[in-house]
C-alpha cells in the first residue's frame, strides 16, 4: 500500500484538449502537491528556418507556428 | 470493419447532432462528386455509410501545428466533421478526447491492441529523427517508436498535411530536427495514403475514407501515394482566372486595376500552375473560398518541399502560354 508520507513523483504526459505536446510533472507529499514542472515536449526551430529567407515570406512560415 | 454500431442507426445519431437526412445526402453528393464518380453513384455512396460499421481511428500528431486536425474540425454546411465523427470511431486525437496521461493512452492502446489491422491511423506533423528523435516525445516516447508501432499495425496510414508527407515546415532548410514524413520515417507501411497540403482539405479525406467504405477499396493514387481525385490536376488547371492568364491579364501590383477586376496573379508569385491539388474545385471553409479567389496566389502549399521549391512565394513562375 502507497505510505502517505513517501515522496511521490508522477507524470501526466500527455496534457490533452490543448494544442501541442505538454507534460506534467508533480512531486506529492503527504497527499499534497509541493513542486511542479511542465515541460513543452516538441521542437521545430522556426526562428533557425526563417533566418536568411525572402522577408516577405516571413508572414507566410511564422504563421505554421500554430495552426489553431 | 469488426467496430460495434451502437444500438442507434447512423441516421438516429445524425439527429441526434441536429444533422438531417438531406444533410447526409448532401454529404454522399458531395463526396461523390469529389471522387469525380458518376452522379448515379451517390445512392451507392449512401447506403455504405449508412450500413458500414464504424471502422476504428487513431488520430496521432507529432511536430504539428494543429492546422490539420482544425481543417478536421472546420465544416459546417454540410457538418463534414459531425458526419465524418459518425461515421468512423474517432478513439484517439490529443486535442479533442476526455481523458488526459495514462488514460489518454489506453485509449490508445486499446484500439492498437484489439484491431490489429483493423483501426486506420492518421498521422499529422512530421517526426523528428535527430538525437534519437527527441525533439517530440510524447507518454516518454519519440514520435518515431509511436508511428513504428501504431501505423506498422494498421489498416492504412493516412498522413494529412504537407508535415506528415514529406517534413513540411520543420524539415525546411536547415532542417535542425531532422524532420521526416511517414513514407520517410516509416517505410514498407502496409498501405500509406498521402494528403500533402497545408493544411490538407478535410474534404479529400472525408471521400478517402467514404471511398474505403463504399467499395471496400482505397481510392487509386499516384506514385506519391496521393489520390488521384484529389492531386490529379495542377490548380492552374481548373483556375476560374485562367482565361485572364491566357489573354496575358496579369495583376501587376497589389490593388491595381488588374487586381479589383481578378486578373491572373502568375506575376506576383502564384504557383497554380506547378500545383497538384483540388483547391479551385472543392475550395475551402465549406466551399466558401480559396486563395486565389480571395485575391492571393497559390503558394503551392501541396507540392513536394513546397517550402523551399515554391519559395520565395512572391517570386513568379514562367507566365508565359
Amino acid at each position: 500500500m502507497q505510505d502517505t508520507n513517501a515522496v511521490q513523483k508522477i507524470a501526466i504526459d500527455p496534457i490533452t484538449r490543448i494544442e501541442g505536446h505538454l507534460r506534467i510533472e508533480a512531486q506529492i507529499e503527504n497527499g499534497k502537491v509541493t513542486d511542479a514542472w511542465s515541460a513543452g515536449m516538441m521542437f521545430r526551430g522556426i526562428e533557425l528556418i526563417v533566418a536568411g529567407r525572402d522577408p516577405r515570406d516571413a508572414w507566410v512560415f511564422t504563421q505554421r507556428i500554430c495552426g489553431v | 470493419m469488426t467496430k460495434r454500431d451502437g444500438p442507434s442507426s447512423l441516421e438516429e445519431r445524425l439527429a441526434q447532432r441536429g444533422l438531417s437526412r438531406r444533410d447526409f445526402l448532401k454529404f454522399a453528393g458531395l463526396m461523390t462528386a469529389t471522387l469525380a464518380l458518376p452522379a448515379t453513384y451517390t445512392s451507392r455512396v449512401a447506403k455504405a455509410l449508412l450500413t458500414a460499421t464504424r471502422p476504428p481511428v487513431v488520430w496521432l500528431a507529432f511536430q504539428d501545428c494543429t492546422g490539420d486536425s482544425e481543417s478536421f474540425l472546420r465544416a459546417n454546411n454540410p457538418n463534414v466533421t459531425s458526419l465524418l465523427l459518425e461515421t468512423i470511431s474517432l478513439d484517439y486525437h490529443e486535442t479533442l478526447m476526455a481523458p488526459v496521461g495514462a488514460m489518454s493512452e489506453k485509449s490508445l492502446m486499446d484500439t492498437v491492441n484489439n484491431y490489429p489491422g483493423q483501426y486506420i491511423a492518421i498521422v499529422e506533423g512530421s517526426i523528428p529523427t535527430a538525437n534519437g528523435g527527441i525533439h517530440c516525445t510524447i507518454n516518454g516516447q519519440t514520435a518515431l517508436s509511436r508511428a513504428q508501432l501504431v501505423c506498422s499495425n494498421a489498416l492504412a496510414t493516412i498522413a494529412v498535411g504537407s508535415c506528415a508527407w514529406d517534413g513540411g515546415i520543420a524539415a525546411a532548410v536547415p532542417n535542425p530536427t531532422g524532420a521526416l514524413g511517414v513514407k520517410d520515417a516509416v517505410p514498407g507501411l502496409p498501405k500509406l495514403i498521402n494528403l500533402p497540403g497545408c493544411p490538407h482539405n478535410v474534404i479529400n479525406l472525408a471521400a478517402v475514407i467514404t471511398h474505403y467504405l463504399t467499395f471496400r477499396q482505397w481510392p487509386p493514387t499516384d506514385s506519391q501515394g496521393r489520390p488521384t481525385f484529389a492531386y490529379g490536376e495542377d490548380v492552374h488547371e481548373e483556375c476560374p482566372r485562367k482565361d485572364h492568364f491566357e489573354a496575358g491579364r496579369f495583376v501587376l501590383a497589389w490593388g491595381d486595376a488588374g487586381h479589383r477586376q481578378g486578373w491572373c496573379m502568375c506575376k506576383m508569385g502564384c504557383k497554380g500552375p506547378e500545383t497538384k491539388h483540388n483547391c479551385p474545385t472543392v475550395k475551402w471553409n465549406d466551399g466558401t473560398c480559396w486563395p486565389v479567389q480571395a485575391g492571393h496566389g497559390c503558394v503551392g502549399c501541396a507540392h513536394e518541399k513546397f517550402w523551399d521549391q515554391m519559395s520565395p512565394f512572391y517570386a513568379s513562375v514562367d507566365c508565359s502560354d
